[in-house]
């Protein structure tokens, strides 16, 4: 059996991949996909500790997780084609004037 | 057979009149059809139930049973248990006679100078009434001090309703809350005193083998220390703490400026006020733990010459009034400065009898005076009178024997209990506390003026022609002014049978009744009792001087001020012009015509503190609550200013401070599980 050093690392390269991405950048739909990404590492946290513990809360909670990232897909899309129709770009670094 | 204990129907006196103010109020408010008389006949009744116990307790008491109970605790505290009580004995029950006697003379004649007279509201009055005598008789039976306060302080309260009864006016409501805060500054030394008590002998009793009193005479006796200081010292600043209340609630000088100004209440309330209730509540609470005012000589002195300089100071003013009322007003503050010079100079018994009898003939002149207004058409000024002989003939016999009662002259009840207050004063003060007779003298001026001023009123209200329209034309009285006039009229003239000490001196046997029944009480409350005390604890030693003498010198003092006023008014149209306030003693009559500045010094004391504390309050508020809030607001907005710049509307850098603070809980969490 694979140890659980080796999912934990693994999980936490790809968070911390998904957090790459997210910060540097600019398009939306590259920030959803990292968000994906961020997600997933929590997934297989889950799943990897609910099989050592032989417990399966977190396999379950992992299914809530997925359906999350659905909906959260859903909505991150709608918002994508409305800053596409209110600024004719999808890059972050334009829509500012949410601001002080 | 059952048998009924007299004291079992006590708790019935004071609570009689409370349900008359409960009934009068309830139904005046929700029911006024259903009050007869405007709220008068609750009251009447009550107080007729509680002067017929009051009298059926006379003969249990006079055959020395007392009743001395606590009826309901109240709060336990670790230094004291806290109760209401009952004490009867012969000063309570004497003082029970007295004061529901005149509450019920004063409802019947509030019939015939309120409901005859249109007023609005009455049943407001009515209640106020009974509130107050239910107050008053709750106060005399009280068995402890803390007892005695709470109703001392409800008195108050009724006097202030009372007093501004008329409150759309302008100046009863001044005039009311004058006395109520005038009062209450005395009241505070009483507050404290009260505490000191209960702190320092662990009762406030007033009577029995733990009574304060008795605790207090035996840790002088044994020379204990108490909290750090000799016993005789607390004693005397204790004494002189509850005096304070005594001097603002029985208008003693310097505290009596309130009392004139109470005059704007209706007539009926003057009297109550100044014959049964507020006023005597002050000297009855001096006489009902004289026992403890006996173990300081220094307190009695103070109370003998704060007796005796008020009885002089308001005597003169009393002599250029205009207003009738005023004249009695002066007058009342100047008895109860004979009856405080009498207990301080030791005279017990002579001060619950000038007590007694000036209740019964204080009240005869208001309710007099009451009725010469109402003849007046409501016109109080002496100068408007004149001529009123005639016309109201029950009144002016009444007021005459009131006024000789005032004066004290032979054989009205007034000339016993004043002779008796100086011959005290006397005999002490030459028994070797000469500074007794320091108020002898003060005591023996004010008779002249008291002569003087007394016949002043009676010549300048009944006696020459008429000088006014309402004097020429007066309005017709009915019998429920008379009746209390005649009661009183005949009870000033033989009351003072209840203790003829010259009259007894001269024919050889012992007629001192008053004596003979303060002395049946149980034994650490007798008259006997207290003059051991005075003697062994205070030095006070009677001189033993002649009381037939004393009594010829006061009396001929009193005629002679009598003289000057009948030389100077009687006469069919006097003048104060060209007589003795004429040039020669402007400046005197200037004087008194200003009280002795004693409004205006008090007044500019009390202006300059208000003013001081209110700048300092002032600076307070503005430089720390508001500067406070002002800082708060500032910084707040300062530092936003600085922090709102993190809002840049990129969601980039939202996401690197959601990291940081991510990494931040990690780090600290690494700290925490110690990884480091």
């Amino acid at each position: 059996m694979v140890p659980i050093s080796y999912y934990v690392l693994l999980s936490a390269a790809i968070f911390s991949i998904g957090l790459f991405g997210v910060l540097t950048r600019r398009n939306a739909l590259m920030f959803l996909i990292s968000i994906e990404l961020m997600l997933n590492a929590a997934n297989l946290n889950f799943v990897a500790f609910s099989t050592l513990h032989g417990n399966l809360t977190g396999q379950v909670f992992s299914l809530f997780v997925l359906a999350l990232a659905a909906a959260e897909v859903a909505v991150g899309i709608g918002i994508i084609l409305v800053l596409h129709r209110n600024f004719s770009s999808i890059d972050v670094t334009k829509a500012v004037t949410l601001r002080w | 057979m059952v048998t009924l204990n007299p004291f079992d129907l006590v708790a019935a006196i004071p609570l009689l009149p409370l349900m008359a103010f409960l009934i009068t109020l309830f139904a005046g408010q929700f029911a006024p059809s259903l009050l007869p008389k405007r709220g008068a006949i609750p009251g009447i009744l009550a107080l007729s139930g509680s002067l017929l116990i009051s009298l059926s307790l006379i003969l249990p008491v006079y055959s020395g049973y007392s009743f001395n109970k606590s009826a309901y605790l109240w709060a336990k505290w670790e230094v004291s248990d806290l109760h209401f009580g009952f004490l009867i004995d012969p000063l309570s029950a004497l003082m029970l006679v007295i004061v529901s006697l005149i509450s019920l003379l004063v409802f019947i004649h509030s019939l015939g100078y309120m409901n005859d007279q249109n007023e609005q509201g009455l049943f407001r009055y009515y209640a106020g009434l009974s509130l107050f005598s239910f107050s008053m008789l709750s106060f005399v039976i009280s068995d402890n001090l803390l007892m005695s306060f709470i109703f001392f302080e409800l008195i108050g309260f009724c006097s202030w309703i009372l007093i501004g009864f008329w409150f759309r006016e302008d100046a009863p409501p001044r005039a009311a809350t004058k006395a109520f805060l005038v009062t209450r500054f005395g009241d505070y030394f009483f507050l404290i005193g009260v505490v000191a008590v209960l702190v320092i002998f662990g009762t406030a009793n007033f009577a029995g083998p733990n009574s304060f009193p008795v605790l207090a005479k035996s840790a002088i006796l044994l020379g204990q220390n108490l909290h750090g200081l000799n016993p005789q010292t607390w004693v005397t600043i204790i004494g002189l703490l509850i005096l304070g209340g005594v001097v603002g609630k029985s208008a003693q000088f310097p505290l009596h400026t309130w009392l004139p100004d109470a005059m704007e209440g209706p007539t009926p309330v003057s009297a109550l006020i100044h014959a049964a209730t507020m006023v005597a509540a002050g000297v009855y609470l001096v006489a009902r733990m004289y026992g403890f005012y006996a173990l300081s000589p220094t307190t009695l002195a103070v109370i003998a010459l704060i007796g005796g300089l008020t009885a002089l100071l308001a005597a003169t003013m009393a002599t250029v009034k205009h207003e009738l009322k005023q004249v009695l007003a002066y007058s009342t503050i100047s008895q109860y400065g004979y009856i405080m010079l009498s207990l301080g100079a030791g005279g017990y018994v002579a001060g619950i009898f000038h007590l007694t009898t000036h209740a019964i003939f204080k009240a005869l002149l208001f309710l007099g005076a009451g009725a010469v207004i109402i003849a007046m058409h409501h016109d109080g000024d002496m100068w408007n009178m004149g001529g009123l002989r005639e016309k109201l003939p029950v009144t002016y016999w009444s007021f005459v024997f009131g006024s000789l009662a005032l004066a004290g002259i032979f054989p009205f009840a007034g000339f016993w209990s004043k002779d008796e207050v100086l011959l005290e004063a006397l005999n002490y003060g030459l028994g070797g506390s000469p500074i007794l007779l320091v108020g002898y003298v003060f005591g023996l001026m004010a008779v002249f003026v008291t002569g003087f001023y007394t016949f002043r009123m009676v010549s300048l209200t009944f006696h020459g022609s008429p000088r006014s329209k309402a004097a020429k034309d007066p309005h017709s009285i009915r019998w429920n002014i008379k009746l209390p006039l005649v009661v009183l009229g005949i009870l000033s003239l033989v009351a003072g049978a209840i203790n003829m000490v010259p009259l007894g001196d001269f024919l050889g046997s012992d007629i001192s009744y008053l004596h003979h029944w303060l002395d049946t009480a149980p034994l650490d409350l007798t008259a006997h009792h207290y003059h051991e005390l005075l003697e062994s604890f205070s030095g006070y030693h009677s001189a033993h001087f002649s009381s037939i003498i004393s009594a010829i010198l006061s009396l001929t003092i009193a005629l002679s001020g009598m003289a000057l006023a009948w030389k100077i008014y009687e006469s069919p149209n006097p003048t104060e012009s060209g007589t003795i306030y004429s040039t020669r003693f402007n400046t005197i009559y200037h004087i008194l015509t200003h009280n002795y500045y004693q409004d205006d010094y008090q007044l500019m004391i009390a202006n300059l503190i208000r003013n001081k504390f209110a700048t300092v309050a002032n600076l307070f508020d503005q430089k720390y609550v508001d500067g406070l809030i002002n800082k708060i607001s500032s910084t707040s907005l300062s530092v936003s200013n600085v922090i709102r710049k993190i809002q840049t509307g990129v969601v980039t850098n939202y996401v690197f401070f959601l990291s940081l603070g991510l990494l931040l809980i990690l780090f600290v969490f690494a700290v925490w599980g110690g990884w480091f």
